[in-house]
This record gives C-alpha cells, structure tokens and sequence, in this order.
C-alpha cells in the first residue's frame, strides 16, 4: 500500500469482489420467486394440407396452419433480475405412429422494458407445422400451450411451462378450413 | 516531494475506501432493490469507487502525519573504529 500501484490494485481488487457479492444477492432475492402467470389463448382458424415433405422419408405429410389470438399480462414476472423473456408457443399431441409430439409453432422475445402486455389478435404460425407422417387429419386432440423462459441478470434460467393451454381437434379433411 | 505513505497512513487509507466502497454497496443494492433496476446498484458503486479513488490513491498529507523516527546519524570516528575489526578478520582469511 506504499506507492499508487499498489493501492489502486488493492482498491479495484475489493470492488470486484463486493460487486460479485451484491449480483449473488440479486441472485438469491429472485431464485425461490413463482413465475408463472395464467396466459389465454384462443384459436380462429385451422386449415390442414396434405404436401410433399422433403425432409421426411415419406412422400407426402401433414401440414397444418393456425390462425391464433393470445394474450397474457407478463408484468408481475418482470424484475430486476430479468433481462427478457423468450415465449414460445408449442403444440403437443398423440398419433397412431408416435405417443408424443411436440411442435413450436411461434416464438417471440420479450425485453425488460418493452411493453409487457400482450394482446395480439389474428396471429399466424411462424414455423411449420410438419406432422411426422398424416396424424394430424382428425385428431381429436391437439393441446396449444405458451410456455416462456426467463433470462435472469444473475442466476439460471427457469423454464416455466403450460400457463394457460386450449385443445382442439384438427379438421377430418384436407384443404378445409375450421373456424372456432 | 515525499510520495510515500507512512503506515498508519497505509492503514487509515485502507480502511476508507474499504467502508467506502462497503457504503456504496450497501446503498446500491437496497436503491436498486427499491427501483427494480439492478443497473442502477452498478453505478452507485462505480460512484463510491470513484470517490474512494479520489480519496485514498493520491499521496495526501493526511497519510503523512506519522512518518517513522530514524535514529540520528553517527559521526565518523565510530566508523573508523568499526572498519578496523573487518581489516583484521581480511588478513586472517588470507592466510
């Protein structure tokens, strides 16, 4: 501590590691905090067409579109130890050939002080909506859920699923379009 | 001019930016918990380290009050008579 070197070093040293110690307790004044919010989700329209899928082995899957209204108050997840928000809406259902599919059809980040009300009417698939083969011509039941993932200044990463869902059945022909 | 700090001035230098920067972190965290805003608990301690730079890194005479007390210098002639021992032991090792 005798020249300005040594004292500097010891000063930046100490506020390094009072910072590292102030994020761990951003950290523990948010880890145990519920962030789940009922969301509400609410399907227009669905079509259903049978085309040529490259990517699979077989010739032709099924393809389906939807047309989907969502909204959820996001607000009370929103901390200071949050930095955005990735929401993702995915579809999940069961067919002849496989117990359990999961699809992501639209996805969408939130940052903190972007306006976290949503509201979005009319809204269409982002990806699509391949099936692994033709189970998705008259299926009873297919479950729309929006889950979201927050990324935290300090700390992990929960992943909270299925706040809020809606299930649907699909249309029993191809080229047909089913409102709701 | 004298840049180097005493030891108490070492030691008091010490302990100020320690609080310091320990005030600054105590501020921040409860002003940012209250706001909502971690971004704003950063700057309030960038702030104290700022002020604890200004404050304990320049060589400012307040951590010069206790130098340390040097015995007074020895006249010569005690000096002639301690060489004169090392000259004996010189010749005793030569032989």
């Amino acid at each position: 501590m005798n020249t300005v070197l040594s004292r500097a070093n010891s000063l930046f040293a100490f506020s390094l590691s009072v910072m590292a110690a102030l994020t761990f307790g951003c950290f523990v004044t948010t880890a145990f905090k519920d962030r789940r919010v009922p969301a509400d989700i609410h399907v227009s329209k669905v079509m259903l067409k049978n085309v040529d899928d490259f990517t699979g082995p077989r010739e032709r899957s099924d393809l389906g579109f939807i047309t989907f209204d969502l909204s959820a108050d996001l607000q009370p997840v929103f901390d200071w130890n949050v930095k955005q928000l990735f929401l993702y809406l995915s579809a999940e259902y069961s067919t002849k050939s496989n117990s359990l599919n999961q699809v992501v059809l639209w996805d969408k980040i939130v940052l903190r002080g972007e306006n976290p009300k949503l509201n979005l009417r009319d809204m269409k698939s982002k990806y699509f909506f391949f099936d692994d083969g033709n189970g998705l011509r008259a299926n009873k039941n297919i479950t729309l859920t929006l889950s979201w993932n927050v990324v935290p200044n300090a700390g992990i990463l929960p992943l909270v699923a299925g706040s809020g869902q809606v299930s649907l059945p699909f249309p029993d022909a191809y080229e047909t379009t089913k409102s709701y | 001019m004298p840049t180097k700090l005493d030891y108490k001035g070492q030691k008091l230098a010490e302990q100020i930016f320690q609080g310091i920067i320990l005030i600054s972190a105590v501020i921040g965290f409860v002003y940012g918990l209250i706001i909502e805003q971690f971004g704003w608990t950063v700057y309030i301690v960038l702030v104290g380290f700022a002020v604890s730079c200004v404050l304990t890194l320049p060589p400012w005479p307040m951590y010069r009050k206790n130098p340390l007390s040097w015995q007074p210098v020895i006249p010569e002639t005690s000096g002639e008579s301690s060489q004169k021992p090392q000259e004996t032991l010189k010749k005793k090792k030569h032989k």
